[in-house]
């Protein structure tokens, strides 16, 4: 079952439904069925939680992640990283599960959508600024872009764009060009090598969930902390 | 490289609908469920620390009085050992008093045994002697022993001096019986020769008193105001039993010193 042809780049090109301006495409449904899928299953999962040592698998399974989550936030942020975590845990429940359904035959990853991945982008773009003036003032957060001195304003400035950019064209190149190789490997090949590829795909669905998350966690880093001089320093990362 | 705007903006309210939603239902949740779990285990750990010093503190307490257990135990012990040394020395004593009165009495009982044995040995060496002079006068000269005594009396009396014959006689005026004592009978020929010669030397005598004594040993004797003139195996016997003694305690002697030296090899 193809929904989007190997010719369509973006499942925004699939409209289910469209009236004025409004456009139901693929992007939208498979995101809602995420959302469904997530909302549902917290439900689900948290319905009967154990304080206790016996817990079921499931919420072990969350907790697990969670912690990993935490545990992250807190190497990379420092202290009081809770504060961000429902922001950089939804970012990466969304982004994992949406990459890792793509061995689910007709389905269609949000994020290789441009359109999802910019979003997700804009939010980081906007979201950082604002722990950054939560946590510093606005004042100081804004010396920031005048550091060392007011010629490197520029600079900062397009370095948000060029981060916020390439966070969005990462992920979204990643997915997409996953997709259209299993796509065209399906053509050629239609036995056990896309079965190969599509493992790698899952690796590379968990790493860019991972990437993209540890990247907005270095850029809140940076703006929470950048004031506090030689305290704490965020991890260094090596992103492809 | 399209972006559609509509769904731009549906996606980024999707994510801030899906975040809200997310921190209600999932991570308040399973953080809470967390949290709550970190405390139980801290109590668990606090209790368990807690229980940890109670149980040093019991440890301790308990180390402690084992130490005095064991304090009063030594002492005790050696009050104990004291008290038996103490009970050991006084039944030492007593076995050592009881030891020396036994071999008190018990050399008593051979100092008595030695002496009647002595006595025995005495009277049966006195007899045998008797016999045997008698028989040996009657055979070799054909003399009677008896007869003999009462010669040797007479000559004895013939032979003392003015002086002794007087102090034996006692006053005149107080001169009594003289009393003649003997371990056989005298013959009547020889008791009258025995009357002249004391008639004729103690004039002033009253009677003669014949008596048959087992006292004298084989012999006679006559007594009179207290003084005496006697004729026995007595002294015999004595000087007998004198070196009877003496080679029954050489005896004794070298047993001893032969067991001693057993003893030391040993």
């Amino acid at each position: 079952m193809e929904v989007v042809a190997v010719h369509q780049i973006s499942p925004d090109q699939v409209i289910f439904f469209t009236w004025h301006f409004i456009t139901i495409s693929a992007t939208l449904v498979y995101t809602w069925i995420i959302m469904a899928i997530l909302v549902i299953g917290s439900l689900v999962i948290t319905r009967n939680l154990s304080s206790g040592r016996k817990m079921s698998r499931w919420q072990n399974l969350m907790e697990v992640i969670v912690s990993a989550i935490r545990s992250e936030i807190k190497e990379i942020v420092g202290e009081g990283g809770d504060f961000y975590f429902p922001f950089i845990g939804t970012l990466f429940l969304f982004i994992l599960l949406s990459n890792l359904l793509t061995f689910v035959p007709g389905y269609v990853a949000p994020t290789s959508s441009l359109t999802t991945t910019a979003a997700l982008a804009i939010l980081v773009f906007f979201a950082v600024p604002i722990f950054g003036i939560a946590k510093q003032g606005v004042i100081e957060y804004l010396k920031e872009y005048f550091r060392p001195n007011f010629i490197f304003f520029p600079f900062h400035v397009m370095g948000e764009i060029s981060r916020t950019l390439s966070l969005a064209v990462r992920l979204f190149g990643n997915m997409m060009s996953h997709e259209k190789v299993i796509a065209i490997l399906l053509s050629v090949t239609p036995l056990l090598f896309p079965v190969a590829m599509q493992a790698l795909g899952l690796l590379i669905g968990i790493l860019q969930a991972y990437i993209f998350v540890v990247l907005t966690m270095v850029y809140i880093a940076a703006a929470t902390q950048s004031h506090e001089g030689a305290g704490h320093k965020p991890k260094v990362h090596k992103t492809t | 490289m399209h972006i559609d705007w509509f769904v731009f903006f549906s996606q980024i309210v999707n994510f801030l609908i899906l975040m809200f939603l997310l921190k209600k239902f999932l991570f308040g949740r399973i953080i809470g469920a967390m949290d709550a779990r970190e405390a139980k285990i801290g109590a668990v750990f606090m209790e368990a620390e807690q229980s940890r010093q109670e149980a040093e503190a019991a440890a301790e307490s308990h180390t402690k009085r084992l130490r005095d257990i064991e304090e009063g135990y030594e002492q005790m012990l050696n009050k104990s050992r004291q008290d038996a040394e103490a009970y050991h020395g006084q039944l030492l004593e007593k076995a050592r008093e009881e030891v020396d009165f036994l071999k008190a009495r018990w050399m008593e009982a051979l100092r008595s045994e030695r002496a009647n044995f002595l006595q025995e040995l005495r009277r049966l060496a006195g007899n045998q002697v008797y016999a045997v002079s008698r028989r040996v006068l009657k055979d070799l000269a054909g003399l009677d022993l008896e007869e003999r005594i009462v010669e040797v009396l007479m000559e004895r009396i013939e032979a003392m001096d003015e002086q002794e014959r007087k102090k034996f006689q006692g006053p005149a005026e107080n001169s009594g019986n003289i009393v003649i004592s003997c371990a056989f009978e005298i013959p009547p020929a020889m008791q009258a020769r025995l009357d002249d010669v004391l008639r004729r030397f103690f004039p002033g005598i009253s009677g003669i008193v014949y008596e048959r004594s087992d006292d004298v040993l084989s012999g006679c004797e006559l007594r009179s105001n207290g003084h005496k003139i006697a004729w026995s195996v007595k002294d015999y016997l004595d000087s007998l039993e004198e070196r009877f003694y003496s080679a029954l305690y050489g005896e004794a002697q070298d047993w001893k010193q032969a067991k001693e030296g057993d003893h030391h090899e040993g």
